[in-house]
């Protein structure tokens, strides 16, 4: 037999578990109707019947070994069927977020994001102190007059000049994390294949949310997922599309309504509006099967609804309302993307980043299932 | 002790649990009084091919019970009657007691005349309505007292082939529902319990498919007084089933559905599983489990089942099953010890469900006490006593030691209120 | 028995079927002092025919030709002590079972009016013999089943003496604080009531209680044990009418578990020693007396293992959940482990189970616990294997707790009788070689030696047989408290392994039985499983010959033996089952209404076709608790079966004496079919042993027939169950075609 290995149970995991709101976790008793239920979970490697056994356990090296908790949709069909009521749907969901948090580069900062429920409002108001005080130390600060031309208000270099960077530490951040994840990742097991080849498959997968149309009762949170993914698609593309624009081709902005680059960036603007919708109104519509939120997803959804709100209202604030509050919106939308760009290696955003992870390590450790889905 | 004779107990039901209670203290000399809400004796019990762990058949004890009630002179039993109406008095309860019509009367000699004429078939209650029977019959080959019941709303109108046909004028259609009332020491209820429902378990095929049974179903195609005679077979073909699974906790152990635990489940799938492999040897059988409970002795039945070869034990719960294409079932489901999914195919499935209380739909007009899943809950003080399954979900040998305890605390209420 | 009246019943078919004239000819033919026909004997008017008769006739037997002895039972109740009942079931057993107007049913039904009538004729009425009858009820062991038991005897009014070996009441529970919920909510440990329990007993007036104190005898029978105590304040001798026995359990040997090393270290403990510690409010290791971080419980120590006790000790599990719970409600911070392998809390139990997991810092896996390590102050680590951890893992520990199993404090009494027995053939053997083997069962039954518990004054045994395992339970399902010693009931953790809550029902149930035994002697009826019969067995000793085989096989212990080996009946202990009447060679024991004689009566009395050519003739005796049902129902749903067997209801299988066997092949009837109950590990015989004994006397008539040179398969026995309906009349009918095989019985005509 192998050498046995040692099991140090945390209660101080089980703990910090309980305080996010996992509590129920500890009702477990093991039956496994969770994993019998679960359309996601591999046939070798089952969950989350294990995952809730080692979070009661709290046997955190485990959990971040395992790919498990990021194959999760958090469909939340085990919840539904747990006899015992431990939602193992939301469990995971918690799951997640402390990886996120344990993975986080800075830990500082994962902790602040951790933490949301009390911190949201540094982590929110935070960015717009910062234009704020940006554009009064720049003297820039003054409502410009004539028809609102917000780069008269704020100049893109300025823009441009806050976002390169934050978007660089970002990348620099979430590479750190990821790397660290990646490292964890299947405790040393084989991978065999190139990344970038079993990154393909992936991402096709994460763009058609295939997987996610096979959990019964997450269906009518698909779509709004989806709009919301696509969403981001587009307002990133756009926002490159303007970087070029703008210094390759010194385009004059405002670009007119007709402008291609201005119908995607409205067109990526619709889907995250109709998205997050989508979402909200499931979320209040449809509690037992979206799960309990906990402070981490309701941040995080926040910022996101915030970014678009400000975003449309600013966009249309230009015609329909007085400069000063059209200006004010503008300062705000800024300061909540910077809040999304910022938190994102630490917020529920960064689930994109370590769920393409895990379904690719998963590519890598396991011979490609024939006919999947 | 006191001079005066002392009041006679009431027990309501007359399952094992309340025969028992009934003997055991007539047998101690004391007067009593047993009501039933079905025409014969013997409750679940006899709808029971074999107990665990001997295997043996429950008509065996009960020959010996229906004959201590036949010869003892102290109990009056009481069938199709039900408790109407009870008020508490200084020295017990006043109660009342509903007798349904007795369309056939004790004048009946079980000839069976009446059965071969009759022209209406009705589903048989006593198979789960997994057969048919004539409208007037004997209630199954066992029933005591050994007296015929007719089915009356199913009869045609104007219909009286029956009454034609009965020489010992026992057949009265016109016969009417009678109260009785009496004053007794305390009451025992002993109301037993019910299958939980098949149809609340959808996501595993109950109510869904036809081959989705339920244990007390199994019961039933095992006995030679069933619906098939004693042959298992698939109710969708009727050919004899080549792999039968059972899944444990159909119900119970499930805040959804019963928290507690029902005690019984796991001995009685363990014998099934071994009815199944001594009529059809070569069956595969799969017992899907969260704990085997055996508790006392009985761990004898699982060491016995485990070493049978072709029937196989796995841990886990089976979270759903769905149909395959040629007809057969499939189960899915977790194999917790070799940490793998699965999808077991079965041609029957056998669903364990837990035992409901009768008593938590009818508390009986006495306000009984019962916990929030119905079960009763005892008051020497009030002269309430709780037998059987109806206080806890428990095994029958279990149950004869509560009831017979009931019958001492029955009798213990009585004196001390006196 | 003179002057017997015959009842012809004509209902149900049997008018049609039968010609009445030609069996009435056959109640002339045996001097019937009345021979009535009725339409309809059941009905009210039938049965008012019958009362009329008895009185103006003054019958003192009337046989009853009609339907099955087992239906209408209630119908044909008369006073027992005044007229003998004997029924003949035309219906069952001619009319519905055989085709109408054919000779041979009409023979059939001759013979069995004939059998009847002779059966009858040999019977008496019962004289009940209602002697004085002692009411107090013995508890032995003050433990919470005998203090229940004590309660409940003392409540139905009787008065009770309880003796208890140790100083103090309560066995296990004594001095808990919690225990094992019982009520609703059932989440939390419950306050222990035993206290105010036995403070009630202590002041009961008519309750004794001797603590301290041992039995020393118990001589007698039930309602006139005469019990012998030997307490501080000297031995104590009085009556008792009835005995519960609850000695309890003990736990298992915690150093027999060696590979859980409870030896090793004395931080490994066992759950009743860490019950007294928590019991005086504290928690911590015994060697550096400091707090644990970590308390691991290892479930099933020794249980569900066939190396040590094979069975579930049934409270394990929810005794560690109380635990549990009161360490998480008084330690706080303490992390507690239950490694388990199913966990078992039936019924609303399982809430508790919820309750105890939600607890912080309680946690729960399942697994085989392969070892434990660790010696004396050492760090503690417990190996698992196959768990839902890995199939490997190690579990360090700072306190282990064994949740050992229970074993009965029980003794075995026929172990104990068989050791007496050899100890003495080894003194006195005739040969070496007897006195070598006596010698032999001494050494293997050693241990029993001084174990006994109740000093029976039983000539098979000090103390209730030990069944599987050494609990002495009746092994009835449907009758839990059927022990082999009539009086004597078992309760609590001694007769099964139970909770403490199932033990405190059992002590109220065994109590019941015990009060029920003294009701039932004072009565002078029989007690379970021939309730209210009112015979008793009659010894004509003076045709003794000494030969023990009713004092050796009665199940009950009924008969004791004198120094020449002659038995002495104890009328109250007998259940009337006639086994020792079927294995007295002599044939000297005989029941009011069922006798050897009668049976034989019986055989001699059908008619047997002296011609060769003419038809078998096959005798049937059945077992009237399974296999007499089940011919009726046989016959209730019109099964056909060979005209030639003539049924003869039994008692017991056991009851067969081998005469019966002898009168039939030499009355050349071909052949004779015995059908009872299973037997073996499962029996099913209500008197333990009948069923198994006539087999074995069975097998020794065999080599007689071969002596008498005829086929040994003349004679069968078959086991057969109360629902095998189905299968009854194929094995009439599968005999009577082997022994046309056979041909005619070489006896005939002799």
């Amino acid at each position: 037999m192998a050498a046995p290995s040692a099991i140090l149970p945390s209660t101080a995991f089980s703990e910090e578990l309980r305080r996010r709101g996992g509590a129920t976790a500890a009702r477990c008793y093991q039956c496994a109707t969770c994993s019998g239920v679960c359309e996601l979970a591999p046939e070798d490697s089952p969950f989350p019947r294990r995952q809730m056994l080692w979070a009661q356990w709290g046997l955190a090296d485990r959990l971040a070994a395992h790919p498990a908790v990021w194959l999760c949709y958090q469909c939340n069909d085990c919840t539904q069927r747990c006899p015992r009521d431990a939602r193992p749907g939301d469990v995971l969901q918690i799951l997640r977020a402390l990886a996120i948090e344990g993975l986080a580069f800075p830990r500082v900062l994962g902790q602040l994001v951790g933490r949301a429920a009390t911190t949201w409002p540094i982590l929110i108001g935070a960015p717009i102190l910062f234009w704020i005080v940006l554009l009064a130390s720049t003297g820039l600060l003054s409502v410009p007059k004539g028809t609102l031309v917000y780069g008269d208000f704020v100049p893109h270099w300025l823009i441009y000049s806050v976002f390169f960077p934050v978007a660089g530490w970002v990348m620099y951040a979430s590479w750190v994390s990821g790397r660290g994840f990646w490292n964890l990742l299947g405790d040393g097991s084989p991978r065999s294949g190139s990344f970038l080849l079993h990154l393909l498959p992936v991402l096709t997968e994460i763009a058609t949310h295939k997987r996610f149309a096979s959990c019964e009762a997450a269906r009518p949170r698909r779509l709004g997922h989806l709009l919301l993914l696509w969403g981001f698609v587009g307002a990133a593309i756009t926002s490159g599309l303007l970087v070029v624009a703008l210094y390759g081709f010194h385009t004059e902005l405002p670009l007119p309504l007709e402008h291609p680059f201005k119908i995607l960036g409205n067109v990526s603007g619709v889907l995250l509006v109709v998205g997050g919708v989508l979402l909200v109104r499931n979320r209040l519509t449809d509690g037992e099967r979206t799960g309990t939120s906990t402070a981490f997803d309701t941040f995080f959804l926040t910022v996101v609804l915030a970014v678009i709100a400000t975003g449309v209202l600013s966009e249309v604030g230009r015609f329909a309302f007085p400069a000063e509050l059209a200006c004010a919106l503008y300062v705000v939308h800024l300061g909540v993307v910077l809040s999304l760009f910022l938190t994102f290696p630490y917020s529920k955003f960064a689930h994109l980043l370590y769920r393409t992870l895990a379904l690719v390590h998963g590519r890598m450790t396991t011979p490609p299932a024939p006919a999947e889905g | 002790m006191n001079a005066s004779k002392p009041l006679p107990l009431l027990v309501v039901g007359a399952g094992i649990a309340g025969i028992t209670t009934a003997l055991e203290a007539a047998e101690a000399g004391r007067e009593v009084v047993l009501v039933e809400r079905e025409a014969s004796v013997g409750g679940r019990v006899l709808r029971t091919y074999h107990y665990f762990p001997k295997l043996c058949p429950p008509s065996c004890g009960m020959e010996i019970n229906t004959r201590r009630l036949e010869r003892n002179p102290r109990i009056r039993v009481l069938t199709q009657t039900s408790l109407a109406k009870a008020t508490p008095t200084a020295s017990g309860w006043a109660v009342t007691l509903g007798q349904a019509p007795a369309y056939v009367n004790d004048r009946c000699t079980a000839c069976g005349a009446c059965t071969e004429v009759c022209p209406t078939r009705v589903p048989d209650p006593f198979n789960f309505a997994m057969s048919e029977v004539a409208a007037i019959r004997l209630p199954h080959p066992n029933a005591w007292p050994r007296c015929f019941v007719l089915d009356r709303a199913a009869c045609p109108e104007g219909c009286r082939a029956c009454v034609e046909a009965c020489q010992y004028n026992a057949i009265d259609l016109a016969a009417t529902g009678r109260e009785e009332s009496m004053e007794v020491g305390s009451v025992v209820a002993a109301t037993g319990w019910q299958p939980y429902p098949l149809e609340r378990l959808p996501e595993l095929g109950g109510g869904i498919f036809p081959d989705v049974i339920a244990n007390v179903h199994m019961e039933r195609l095992a006995s030679s007084s069933g619906p098939t005679g004693g042959k298992i077979l698939r109710p969708s073909t009727k050919q004899p089933p080549r792999r039968v699974a059972f899944i444990q906790c159909a119900g119970s152990r499930d805040v959804k559905h019963l928290p507690y635990c029902s005690a019984v489940c796991c001995l009685a799938s363990l014998k099934q599983a071994l009815y199944v492999h001594e009529q059809l040897p070569d069956a595969e059988v799969s017992i899907y489990y969260i704990d085997r409970r055996t508790p006392g002795r009985n761990e004898d039945m699982l060491t016995r089942v485990a070493a049978t070869t072709g029937i196989s034990l796995v841990k886990g719960k089976v979270g759903k099953v769905q149909r395959g294409e040629n007809g057969d079932l499939i189960l899915r489901v977790e194999d917790v010890e070799a940490g793998s999914l699965k999808s077991a195919h079965a041609d029957l499935v056998v669903l364990a469900t837990g035992m409901v209380p009768n008593l938590r739909d009818d508390g009986l007009p006495l306000d009984l006490p019962r916990d929030e899943d119905g079960f009763g809950l005892e008051s020497l003080e009030k002269g309430i006593l709780v037998a059987g399954v109806a206080r806890r979900p428990e095994d029958v040998a279990a149950t004869v030691r509560d009831a017979t305890g009931a019958a001492a605390k029955a009798c213990v209420a009585t004196l001390r209120r006196a | 028995m003179e002057r017997l009246g015959v009842f012809l019943c004509t209902g149900c078919g049997i008018g049609q079927a039968l010609n009445l004239e030609g069996l009435g000819a056959v109640a002339k033919e045996l001097r019937a002092a009345a021979c009535i026909t009725h339409p309809c004997l059941c009905a009210p008017e039938g049965v008012e025919a019958i009362r009329s008769a008895l009185a103006g006739d003054e019958l003192g037997g009337i046989l009853l030709a009609a339907c099955s002895p087992r239906a209408k039972q209630a119908e044909f109740r008369f006073d027992p002590t005044r007229v003998a009942v004997e029924r003949v079931s035309l219906r069952e057993h001619v009319v519905w079972s055989h085709p109408a107007g054919e000779e041979d049913t009409q023979l059939l039904a001759e013979d069995l009016l004939r059998m009847g009538m002779v059966r009858l004729a040999k019977m008496t009425t019962p004289k009940p013999q209602v002697e004085a009858i002692e009411r107090t009820v013995l508890v032995v062991g003050g433990g919470v089943a005998g203090l229940e038991a004590a309660r409940a005897a003392a409540g139905a009014g009787h008065p009770v003496v309880l003796v208890e070996a140790q100083e103090r009441l309560g066995g296990h529970l004594a001095g808990l604080r919690h225990l094992v919920p019982e009520r609703p909510p059932y989440d939390a440990p419950h306050p222990n009531r035993l206290p105010e329990l036995i403070a009630d007993l202590l002041a009961h007036p008519q309750v004794r209680i001797f603590t301290s104190s041992q039995l020393r005898g118990i001589a007698g029978q039930p309602g006139q044990f005469r019990v012998e105590v030997e307490t501080p304040q000297g031995m104590q001798s009085f009556a008792v009418g009835a005995i519960v026995q609850a000695t309890g359990a003990h736990p298992y040997e915690a150093p027999k578990l060696s590979h859980l090393g409870y030896s090793h270290s004395p931080n490994i403990m066992t759950s009743h020693e860490l019950e007294a510690m928590l019991r005086d409010g504290i928690l911590r290791r015994p060697s550096d007396l400091r707090p644990p971080q970590r308390v691991v419980f290892i479930q099933c120590a020794g249980s569900r293992d066939p190396q040590h006790l094979a069975y579930c000790s049934a409270e394990c599990c929810a005794t560690t959940l109380k635990q549990v719970a009161v360490i998480h409600r008084e330690f706080p911070g303490v992390e507690t482990v239950v490694l388990y392998r199913d966990m078992r809390t039936p019924g609303q139990l399982e809430r508790f189970y919820q309750a105890v997991q939600e607890q912080p810092g309680s946690l729960f896996a399942r697994g085989e616990v392969e070892r434990v390590e660790g010696n004396g102050a050492g760090p503690l680590t417990v190996y698992l294997k196959d768990s839902l951890l890995g199939n490997a893992v190690a579990l360090p520990a700072d306190l282990v707790v064994l949740a050992v199993g229970m074993v009965p404090n029980a003794a075995d009494g026929e172990a104990i009788r068989a050791l007496h027995d050899a100890e003495r053939r080894a003194a006195t053997g005739e040969s070496e070689t007897q006195r070598a083997e006596a010698r032999k069962v001494v050494e293997q039954l050693a241990a029993h030696e001084g174990t006994e518990i109740l000093h029976l004054d039983y000539r098979q045994g000090p103390d209730l047989p030990a069944l599987k395992y050494g609990f002495p339970d009746s092994h009835f399902i449907c009758f839990p408290y059927e022990t082999r010693r009539t009086g004597i009931y078992a309760a609590g953790t001694m007769r099964a392994p139970m909770d403490a809550a199932q033990a405190a029902e059992d002590g109220w149930g065994a109590a019941m039985k015990a009060v029920q035994c003294v009701a039932a002697l004072s009565r002078g009826e029989a007690v379970h499983p021939r309730s209210g019969d009112l015979g008793i067995p009659d010894f004509f000793l003076q045709r003794c010959t000494q030969c023990k085989r009713c004092t050796e096989e009665c199940p009950f212990g009924t008969l004791n033996e004198d120094a020449k080996g002659t038995p002495q009946l104890n009328p109250l202990r007998c259940r009337r089952c006639g086994i020792c009447m079927g294995a007295c060679p002599e044939r000297i024991i005989s029941f009011p209404d069922y006798s050897v004689d009668g049976v034989a009566s019986m055989i001699k009395a059908m008619s047997v076709p002296e011609d060769v050519e003419e038809k078998p003739r096959i005798v049937a005796l059945l077992c009237e608790n399974d296999a007499l049902p089940a011919l009726d129902v046989a016959a209730s749903q019109r099964r056909r079966w060979n005209p030639w067997v003539r049924v003869i209801p039994i008692r017991c299988l056991g009851s067969t004496n081998i005469v019966w066997i002898a009168d039939a092949l030499s009355r050349g009837i071909d052949g004779m079919v015995l059908i009872g109950c299973r037997y073996g590990d499962d029996y099913q015989c209500h008197y333990v042993r009948g069923s198994e004994l006539a087999h074995t006397r069975l097998g020794n008539v065999q080599e007689t027939l071969q002596r008498l040179a005829l086929e040994p398969e003349r004679i069968k026995v078959v086991e057969l169950a109360h629902d095998e309906y189905g299968r009854i009349p194929e094995i009439l009918d599968e005999f009577a075609t082997d022994l046309e095989k056979l041909g005619p019985s070489p006896l005939k005509g002799f």
